[in-house]
């Protein structure tokens, strides 16, 4: 299996290089996009963060959210503000955008302002949203849905693969364990690796507690630290969370985004982790104790 | 029949020909080659590039001898790439061996089948070992 390395960034911004043996990658930004000032507020304190620690970054912000449990949750700012505000970041700060999309119609105006498209875990296997991402020629994020075997994503790689996209970035945002609670596998990080294709850690999505409040999600914030540093070690090439600078007032997983004051210390630790790693691949080699699989 | 005779009938005259046997890609799941062992009633595949240049085969034995050893689930092992759980550098004859010398080394190697390629390594055929026997024990020839 060749390894594949993902080249993020059109245009004047700083281009990213997600896979195999290339620094970690941050993407985050806010879970949906409130307003123009908080949208730009977030990407100067990420910036700063990641400035300082040497990080290359992808902003990412979504202008829908159409997964809410509640009809009267936030549902977004709209696709054509959205992208304006996304394309404005591009501008002001050099760096790639990331929004995702639920309607195979809004595909190309995605494509057309963000640097890499994403497709919603929940409309993982969708055939129309995984062709509409495809044909967006940019490289496509595709989050594992909490129903989905990681080895079964392959099906859905296929699906952008047919529609002559190849550059992919698979995500795990955990698995569904009975109702209302989600787990980690850490071993789908190896697993969907196997496409070649790199792979990418959601920290803050994995400890939601789906629907668990009745008409929203709760979540486990005090378990992003431990599976930060698991998902680092087991090889994720870039990590995604979702931040706020005030995540009680989040319009959108209130309790799930990262209260950004905390950025600097898991991203620092993910960074070191990832070090780590691969120097022990430089020691060690590739991890090869059952040849046969 | 001469012995003569028998000694001159080569590996093309009997082999089977590309439509008649078992040909992936090989980025196609384990399952579809299955499948197509299974459509055939061949217990092999073979594997192709792009080029058309064999890359490997795949055997009944191939997958015994995997379940043994390889504890995942099936819904994991179906989507592996055919290639993961190949033979990669199989034996093979060519066109123009003798089926004499082809069954010989079939009985050597204890193989039923052996992919046919050209001297670039393109699939030509399979010979499979029911027909290169019919012929050979044939009293026609």
């Amino acid at each position: 299996m060749k390894k594949k390395l993902l080249e993020v960034g059109y245009g004047e911004v700083a281009k990213v290089t997600i896979g195999d043996r290339q620094p970690l990658v941050f993407i985050g930004g806010p879970c949906a996009i409130e307003s123009r000032e908080h949208a730009f507020k977030i990407a100067e304190m990420v910036g700063a963060v990641c400035r300082r620690l040497g990080l290359q970054w992808i902003y990412k912000s979504c202008y829908d959210k159409d997964c809410r449990s509640s009809p009267d949750s936030f549902h977004g700012i709209g696709m054509h503000e959205g992208l304006r505000i996304l394309a404005d970041i591009r501008d002001a700060f050099g760096i790639p955008v990331s929004s995702d999309f639920s309607d195979p119609a809004w595909g190309q105006a995605t494509g057309e302002v963000c640097d890499l498209v994403q497709v919603p875990a929940y409309l993982c296997r969708q055939t129309s949203i995984l062709r509409a991402a495809a044909l967006t020629k940019r490289p496509v994020h595709l989050k594992k849905g909490q129903f989905m075997s990681p080895w079964n994503m392959k099906n859905s790689v296929r699906k952008l693969e047919a529609n002559g996209n190849h550059q992919v970035l698979l995500t795990d945002r955990g698995s569904f364990f009975g109702y209302n609670m989600l787990v980690n596998d850490m071993t789908c990080f190896p697993i969907m690796a196997r496409t070649g294709y790199p792979v990418c850690f959601d920290a803050t999505h994995s400890i939601q507690l789906p629907t668990s409040m009745g008409n929203i999600s709760g979540g486990q914030r005090e378990f992003i630290p431990h599976l930060v540093r698991a998902a680092t070690a087991c090889g994720i090439n870039a990590l995604f969370m979702e931040v706020h600078d005030d995540p009680d007032r989040a319009m959108s997983d209130a309790n799930t985004v990262l209260d950004i004051k905390y950025l600097e210390n898991i991203l620092g630790q993910a960074k070191a982790v990832h070090e780590m790693r691969l120097e022990l691949l430089e020691k060690y080699g590739e991890d090869n104790v059952h040849p046969e699989t | 029949m001469s012995t003569r005779k028998r000694d001159e009938i080569l590996v093309r005259d009997i082999m089977l020909s590309l439509t008649r046997f078992p040909v992936v890609g090989e980025s196609v799941f384990l399952k579809e080659a299955l499948e197509e062992m299974g459509r055939f009633r061949l217990g092999i595949a073979c594997i192709v590039g792009d080029d058309e240049k064999l890359q490997g085969i795949l055997t009944d034995g191939d997958i015994r001898r995997m379940l043994l050893k390889v504890q995942k689930p099936f819904s994991a092992f179906f989507v592996d790439d055919v290639l993961d759980h190949a033979v990669l550098e199989p034996l093979t004859v060519s066109c123009s061996d003798t089926l004499r010398h082809a069954v010989k080394l079939m009985g050597d190697k204890q193989v039923w089948d052996l992919p046919v390629v050209d001297a670039d390594g393109r699939l030509n055929g399979l010979l499979h070992l029911h027909p290169a026997l019919d012929v050979l024990l044939s009293d026609n020839h």
